[in-house]
Parts: C-alpha cells; sequence; structure tokens
C-alpha cells in the first residue's frame, strides 16, 4: 500500500513540477549547434543547458532532471544511442529528440527503437525545432497525466475491495465472536438471558449482512450501467402512492402523519422503473425511520414543464449530521452508526440513485436547521434531456418556490 | 472483578464485537473499558491509564484507528501503552493485507477478526508480563 502511495506522490510531485518552464538539455559536439539550439529554446521560455560531450550531458541528465533531451545521433565517445538507453535506464519518462547529419530510414527507425520520441535531421531551422520540442513536452504532458488517471482507477479499485471486504466482514466477525464466546459460556440463569440476546443480536447482524449484499447487487447493477439500458418512460404518481401505501401502518404505528401532495395528472419522466421505486423507497421508509415520535413526512411531486417533475421528500426527523453531508454522492458511503441509534445507514441508496434517472437538489435548509430532516428534492428528466445533463446538481433556481416549503415544517 | 489488577481499553465502533470481546477478557482477569472512536478512546485512556488497547482501524473515518494510534504515540502518558490492532482489514485479500510488522503502524500486535481468543489473551498476558495461562471460562 505506502509503494502505491509513494508511486501516486511522484506522479503528482511530477504534474507540480510540469508547471515550472520545462527544462531541456542539448547534447552536440557542435558548439555552434549547441548554441543555437539553446538560444532558440530560451527565447521559448525553457530552461536549457547544453553540452557538447556525451558524458557530461548525461551527467547533468541526473543531477538536473529535464523533461527533454535533444542530442545529437553521431558523436565521438559516447554517442546519441548510448545516451538513449542510459536516460531511460534512469528516467523512462525523459522524452529524447534526436538530431543527426546523417538522417536516413534506417538511422532513425533504429533510434526510435531505443527509445527516442522523434528524429530532426540537420540541417534545421528554428521551427521545426520549436514544433518537435513543444509535441514532445505535449507528448510527456499526456504521458504523465494517462499514468495519474490509470493509478487513480486503481487506487480507487483497490479502495473498493477493502471497502466491500470490510463492509462483508464486519457483521461476520461480530457474530463469529459471539458464537465463541457463546461456546465457553456456562450455563446458569445469568448466561441464559446472555445467551438470548447474543443470538438475537447475530441473527440481526446476519440479516444486515444480506441486505448488504442486496445493496450491493443493485449498486453493482447500476455500476455496470444495466440500469442505464433498462431505461423507459416511467409515471412517478402511481409508484409514490404505492410506496406511502405500503408505509402506512408503519407510520401510524410511530405516530408519523404522512402528507401526500401528487398532481391529478401522471408525472412522466425517463428513468429506470425499479430503481426509482427502491430510490423513493428507502428516501420515504428513511423519512418514517429517522424521523421523530409523532413527528411528518410530506411527499410532493410537482410537473414543473418542459416534461421535468420535481419530487420531494421532507421530514421531521434528526436529519444527517453536517460532518457527512458532503460524503452523501460518494460510491460507497453509509452514515454510521450514530451514539444510541439502533438502525444502519443506507447510504448506497445515493449513488444508485444517481444512476437511475433524477437530479439531485441540494437540500435547501441544511444550514439553518440542521437538526431537522431538509427536503430531498430531485428532477426528473424527460428523455431528450437525459444523459447530457448527468451528474449536474440541480440549481437552485430550478427549487420548488419557498412558500412550497411551509408546508413541510 | 480485576484478578490481573490491569486494565484494558477496547476501542471499536462495533457494539457487538466489544460486547462479545469484553466478558472473555474480564473472565481472564482483566477491567474492560470500552470506547466507540478514536477521539472517545484517547480521553478515556487518558482518565484510565489502561494496560493495554485493543485498536480497531475502520471506524466512523476510514483510517480513525491509525490516526489514533498516531495519538497516543504523540501522547506522552501514553505513548509506551501497548496497542493491538484488531481489525478485519483487507484479511480476506492477501495483496490488502496489512504486514503486522509494518512499522508504520506503530502498533504491538496485530490480530485479524474475528479474534482467536486464547490467542489473543495469551499474547495480552505476555505482553504485560503475567503468567501465560489457558483462558478460563466466561461464564
Amino acid at each position: 500500500m505506502q509503494q502505491r502511495e509513494r508511486e501516486q506522490a511522484a506522479v503528482d510531485c511530477q504534474a507540480g513540477a510540469e508547471q515550472a518552464p520545462a527544462k531541456i538539455i542539448v547534447i552536440d559536439d557542435d558548439s555552434a549547434i549547441c548554441l543555437a539550439c539553446r538560444k532558440i529554446l530560451l527565447k521559448e521560455g525553457y530552461q536549457v543547458q547544453a553540452y557538447e560531450d556525451g558524458l557530461r550531458g548525461l551527467e547533468a541528465i541526473t543531477a538536473w532532471k529535464p523533461e527533454l533531451v535533444v542530442v545529437d545521433l553521431k558523436m565521438p565517445g559516447i554517442g546519441g544511442m548510448e545516451v538513449i538507453s542510459r536516460v531511460h535506464e534512469f528516467d523512462p519518462q525523459i522524452v529524447i529528440v534526436v538530431i543527426t547529419g546523417y538522417a536516413t530510414i534506417d538511422t532513425a527507425v533504429q533510434a526510435m527503437k531505443c527509445g527516442a520520441y522523434d528524429f530532426l535531421p540537420k540541417p534545421f531551422a528554428p521551427d521545426p525545432l520549436r514544433l518537435i520540442v513543444r509535441r514532445g513536452l505535449e507528448h510527456r504532458r499526456l504521458v504523465i497525466e494517462s499514468r495519474r488517471h490509470e493509478m487513480e482507477r486503481e487506487l480507487i479499485k483497490r479502495r473498493f475491495v477493502s471497502f466491500i471486504s470490510h463492509q462483508l466482514q464486519s457483521p461476520l466477525a461480530a457474530v463469529h465472536q459471539y458464537l465463541d464466546v457463546l461456546r465457553h459460556l456456562e450455563d446458569s440463569p445469568e448466561t441464559a438471558a446472555k445467551r438470548r440476546e447474543w443470538l438475537e443480536r447475530c441473527v440481526k447482524r446476519i440479516a444486515e449482512l444480506e441486505e448488504l449484499i442486496r445493496d450491493w447487487l443493485t449498486l453493482a447493477k447500476a455500476e455496470e450501467r444495466v440500469l442505464v439500458a433498462q431505461r423507459c418512460p416511467v409515471d412517478l404518481r402511481p409508484i409514490l402512492e404505492g410506496i406511502l401505501n405500503s408505509y402506512e401502518q408503519m407510520a401510524a404505528a410511530e405516530g408519523i402523519r404522512l402528507e401526500a401532495r401528487l398532481p391529478e395528472q401522471a408525472c412522466l419522466v425517463w428513468g429506470n422503473r425499479h430503481c426509482l421505486h427502491v430510490l423513493f423507497d428507502n428516501l420515504i421508509v428513511n423519512a418514517i425511520k429517522y424521523n421523530r415520535p409523532g413527528g411528518r413526512l410530506s411527499v410532493s411531486a410537482q410537473p414543473l414543464g418542459d416534461g421535468q417533475v420535481a419530487v420531494a421528500v421532507s421530514d421531521t426527523g434528526v436529519g444527517i449530521p453536517e460532518k457527512y453531508r458532503r460524503f452523501l454522492f460518494e460510491e460507497f458511503f453509509r452514515i454510521p452508526r450514530e451514539e444510541g441509534e439502533a438502525k444502519p445507514g443506507r447510504g448506497w441508496v445515493w449513488r444508485s440513485a444517481a444512476r437511475s434517472s433524477p437530479k439531485w437538489a441540494a437540500p435547501s435548509r441544511w444550514k439553518a436547521r440542521s437538526a431537522w430532516g431538509p427536503p430531498f428534492t430531485c428532477a426528473c428528466w424527460p428523455r431528450r434531456r437525459w444523459p447530457r445533463a448527468a451528474g449536474r446538481i440541480w440549481s437552485r433556481r430550478h427549487e420548488p418556490k419557498r412558500e412550497d416549503d411551509s408546508h413541510y415544517r | 472483578m480485576n484478578p490481573s489488577g490491569k486494565t484494558i481499553l477496547i476501542i471499536d465502533d462495533d457494539a457487538d464485537f466489544a460486547e462479545a470481546l469484553a466478558p472473555a477478557l474480564e473472565a481472564a482477569g482483566f477491567r474492560v473499558l470500552r470506547a466507540r472512536d478514536g477521539h472517545q478512546g484517547l480521553k478515556l485512556a487518558k482518565l484510565e491509564a489502561p494496560d493495554l488497547v485493543l485498536m480497531d482501524i475502520i471506524m466512523s473515518e476510514r483510517t480513525e484507528g491509525f490516526f489514533a494510534i498516531q495519538e497516543f504515540r504523540r501522547t506522552p502518558s501514553l505513548a509506551a501503552t501497548p496497542i493491538f490492532v484488531l481489525s478485519s482489514l483487507y484479511d480476506a485479500v492477501a495483496d490488502f493485507r496489512v504486514a503486522p510488522e509494518a512499522a508504520w503502524l506503530a502498533h504491538d500486535a496485530f490480530f485479524s477478526k474475528p479474534v482467536d481468543l486464547d490467542k489473543l489473551i495469551q499474547t495480552i498476558r505476555e505482553r504485560l508480563g503475567l503468567n501465560a495461562a489457558v483462558r478460563e471460562g466466561t461464564g
């Protein structure tokens, strides 16, 4: 793990160094060429050093670590070919441009085979030199950028594996530990109560694990774009009504008043029916579970014209602590359990929600009403607006008017 | 009950894991304290000066345990307190496993979850200079 972090730091450092003027070393036994190249490249704003023999040039490369080297192929002592191979032993990302008076196809091919980026035949005018250097540096930038992206992808993959491993193992470890201790527990009236309590906890943790696995499968479907492929016109109205009906008893048991403000007409959007159902089901059930006794839950759908529908789910519950809000849309975030709280978080829903169709609005009163559950508002878009606008947080100007909020409070 | 005269602090956000571990340690003669996160653990450790700490790694923050260990090491009164890491971190995938001997972790021992209780208790006793003894029943 450390090795990878070091590599990442090296790439970041390299990227940072790229902001400064590029460093170029010119090596040519012809002092006139050295001087001319240095002058031309300095004028371009690069930092330039020039050397008239291969050995001194190589020493400078090791010490100064340039981004690009311009080297003559035919020199007494250490020639251009040897410079190329020794430079790439030292740092394969240094771009090498070869210049020579003996320009033939064979020498060009040989130099490229040895790892040169490009080839410039003598005599050359300033413009081709400027161009080849610019292209060489751009090539280097792209290589570094691509390497960085590759490492970021690798890092995300590793985090994903470790995160899943941890998420799945935590309940298993707890159950295993309970069972291990239960094996050693002697029989007595006190231990009988403990035994029952722990077995009950084991059953709960296993149920939690099953739920986690289901969640991951849904998320995997979302990540594989299966849900995207299954998008079709969906009427949100019957989905919301159905969900609210199914939780009527649960809400009544908690003393929570359900309020629905759904329009007469259909609320057609473009999305994945199952995922939209899961999304609103989770929002609504969480708004009941995490509400305060005797609280209120409001669900509204509002066609905005142009085929958009704004759906708001609002409750009078505990809300989401400030410190966790910025993580809400992170791929594998689950809100941890707070002190004394019995129910596990279900942060995965936000990520799959983002893949299911709607755009999310930043809950409007987080700052002002941190102790309350703010309305989660999302806009579901018609087909022709998708997916170009994907991934953007819905702008505040599209939120339902403020007077609508008063209904929720 | 504290026949060994030693106190062990469990820092773990999984209440079930700590609940299962605590009686086994108590049955082995230790006084057990529990904390749900690194911050609470550090606070409790400053007050109670435990003889040994059992530390989880991934708590409310992904690397909370690592930072908590560093805090312990920076606190003069706790710098020498032995810390055993108990974690399911990366254990299932060999390539991701944290090397138990990793010096940068600044811990004393690494146990993967679920923990082998006999081995854990024996290692604790050895580390605290108590006579190694087989764990008695937890009843």
